[in-house]
């Protein structure tokens, strides 16, 4: 068998794996997904072809957030709003003890005056 | 006939407390079954803590979150006290407020109710009326003439629970020296009682957990925390937003009102599941007493008192865990649980495995799955053995089951792990792509192919 033969063969024996896995995923899938909830707990079987339905709905769901552009990388706009809005809060958070510990002494002067 | 002292007559304070309790622990005594033996004597301890009032109340339910020390029997059942005390007069908790806020009443609220809401061994709660607007540290502000739950801590509370533990230091010590009560340091409990009381009566305490919880779920429009008026709150005064809503005692009003129980007690519990697993704090004296149903179909979370924590590491041996629980799985759950401290020795470990096994297959295995059974069943194990519990462990477990109590009075059919199982899934599927983990994992898997490959 000559190079290109054994490369050509090689890639068609890795086509048929894949296509083979491809087409056993796809059923695992269709199972899961027919399954009725709680079904998953039946066995071994039954968590894989759950938690492939599982994979495939979340599959979905990726292929629509990056269809719509909306994906964005650690450090993006909304990780720093999300930091800034926990920050805001443990701001607010002190501000709060703040006029607390205000209430207390003003308590404790009216208190003497009295 | 049984004779008992009367109440501030003859019999002292401590002659009272050593006849009630001691004369519980005979009744309790009569079975003779062992373990009908251990259920009578927490029953008639529990009915005894009760008679004898709010120190001992207290105490019930510090015991009630500490499976790591008492048998889960004991546990499970002081989780049944009543708090209920009848209110001081209105005239006392006016003093109170008037001397933490530093100023008449009236110029504090446009309104405050004389008649309490609600009447505990600490604290009591009024309605009032917030008589300017204020910004709260999350959310809306609070625009002024909304309606308030101003919590008091009751004059004389602390003190008073204090004297009685004090005297019932040495009765205490005494009643564990001849009485099984698990594996009971008296020293210790107290000094944790006294202070987990003298915690619970700072309410600015509560007031910072339930800040934190009310930020925690700003995007849960199904949860609700009463957010908190800094202004009006100081170590004896607590005041938050008033949520109306029924307690889950009242559902039957509520379900007649068109509220979704089982959507609901579905959330509940991932609300849980997320503080556990995601945050990192969770609710752990949750009861139907400190929980709401809005008239609007949502949950209320009431009482930060008892707070549990986890730490980012626990979290995913936590959720295999749980995992490994809802689907049977006896050797996962002892190994993770290793992880998380609960360490069974060598020797007994095929034992403890079996044990274990068999209970899941009792209790877990088939719909209804009966999760309080499985965990005090679990917790009775581990007792037996004498595995060392650790107490973050078990407050957690502890929780756990309360959650699902608290699920079931929701929708009686519901099965939590039902609810557990997407959750813990997800968890243990982030954790097992994450980049590190993937590095550490993927020679080892590329290896495996390739033996099976060659094979």
């Amino acid at each position: 068998m000559s190079g290109n033969e054994e490369f050509l063969r090689l890639m068609a024996a890795w086509a048929l794996v894949h296509e083979t896995a491809d087409e056993g995923w796809k059923a695992a899938v269709a199972r899961g997904e027919s399954a009725e909830p709680g079904e998953m707990s039946a066995g071994p079987d039954a968590f894989v072809d759950g938690l492939s339905a599982m994979i495939a709905a979340e599959k979905e769901r990726l292929k629509a957030e990056l269809a719509s552009g909306k994906v964005e990388a650690p450090g993006s706009r909304a990780d720093v709003a999300a930091r800034l809005e926990e920050l805001r809060f443990e701001v607010a958070e002190l501000r709060g003890r703040i006029e607390s510990l205000q209430t207390s002494l003003d308590a404790i002067l009216a208190d003497r005056q009295r | 006939m049984n004779r008992r002292p009367e109440a501030g007559g003859v019999a002292s304070r401590a002659s009272m407390m050593a006849w009630v309790i001691g004369s519980a622990l005979c009744r309790g005594s009569l079975h003779v079954d062992a373990r009908a033996r251990t259920r009578g004597r927490a029953k008639a301890l529990r009915e005894a803590f009760q008679q004898l009032g709010p120190a001992f109340i207290k105490l019930g339910q510090v015991i009630s979150v500490r499976p790591d020390v008492f048998s889960p029997e004991l546990v499970f059942e002081m989780e049944r006290l009543q708090d209920a005390v009848p209110p001081v007069p209105s005239d006392a908790v006016r003093r109170v407020i008037e001397q933490d806020l530093g100023a008449p009443i009236t110029q504090v609220f446009a309104r405050f109710d004389d008649e309490p809401v609600a009447s505990a061994s600490i604290a009591q709660v009024h309605r009032a009326v917030l008589a300017r607007p204020y910004r709260p540290v999350s959310g809306p502000t609070l625009p002024g003439g909304s309606v308030l739950a101003v919590k008091v801590v009751r004059p004389g509370a602390e003190a008073a629970i204090l004297a009685d533990i004090a005297t019932a230091r040495s009765l205490v010590s005494g009643i564990g020296r001849w009485a099984n009560l698990g594996r009971l340091n008296v020293e210790a409990l107290l000094d944790e009682f006294a202070a987990s009381l003298c915690s619970e009566c700072d309410l600015r305490r509560e007031a910072r957990v339930a800040d934190r919880f009310a930020f925690d779920f700003r995007d849960d429009p199904l949860m609700v925390v009463p957010r908190v008026v800094w202004p009006l709150t100081t170590r004896r005064v607590l005041t938050t937003e008033f949520v109306d809503g029924w307690r889950l005692s009242e559902l039957d009003e509520a379900a007649r009102a068109g509220i979704d129980g089982r959507a609901l007690a579905m959330h509940g519990a991932n609300v849980f599941l997320r503080q556990v697993l995601e945050l990192g704090r969770f609710h752990a004296d949750l009861h139907p007493a400190n929980l709401f149903v809005t008239p609007d179909g949502r949950i209320c979370y009431l009482d930060f008192g008892i707070v549990g924590r986890t730490e980012p590491a626990q979290r995913i041996a936590i959720a295999q865990v749980l995992a490994a629980t809802v689907y049977g799985d006896a050797d996962r759950a002892l190994r993770y649980s290793a992880e998380l401290g609960l360490v069974v020795p060598e020797a007994s470990r095929a034992r403890v495995r079996d044990k274990v096994a068999d209970l899941m297959a009792d209790t877990l295995s088939s719909p209804p799955r009966d999760v309080r059974a499985f965990a005090v069943g679990f917790l009775r194990i581990m007792h037996e053995e004498r595995v060392v519990i650790p107490p973050g462990y078990g407050l957690l477990v502890k929780a756990l089951v309360t959650v699902e109590g608290v699920s079931r009075a929701l929708y009686p059919d519901i099965d939590i792990t039902e609810a557990a199982k997407p959750y813990a899934t997800r968890l243990i599927a982030r954790e097992m792509l994450r980049p590190a983990r993937l590095a550490t994992r993927l020679p080892d898997a590329m290896r495996a192919s390739l033996r099976v490959l060659a094979g």
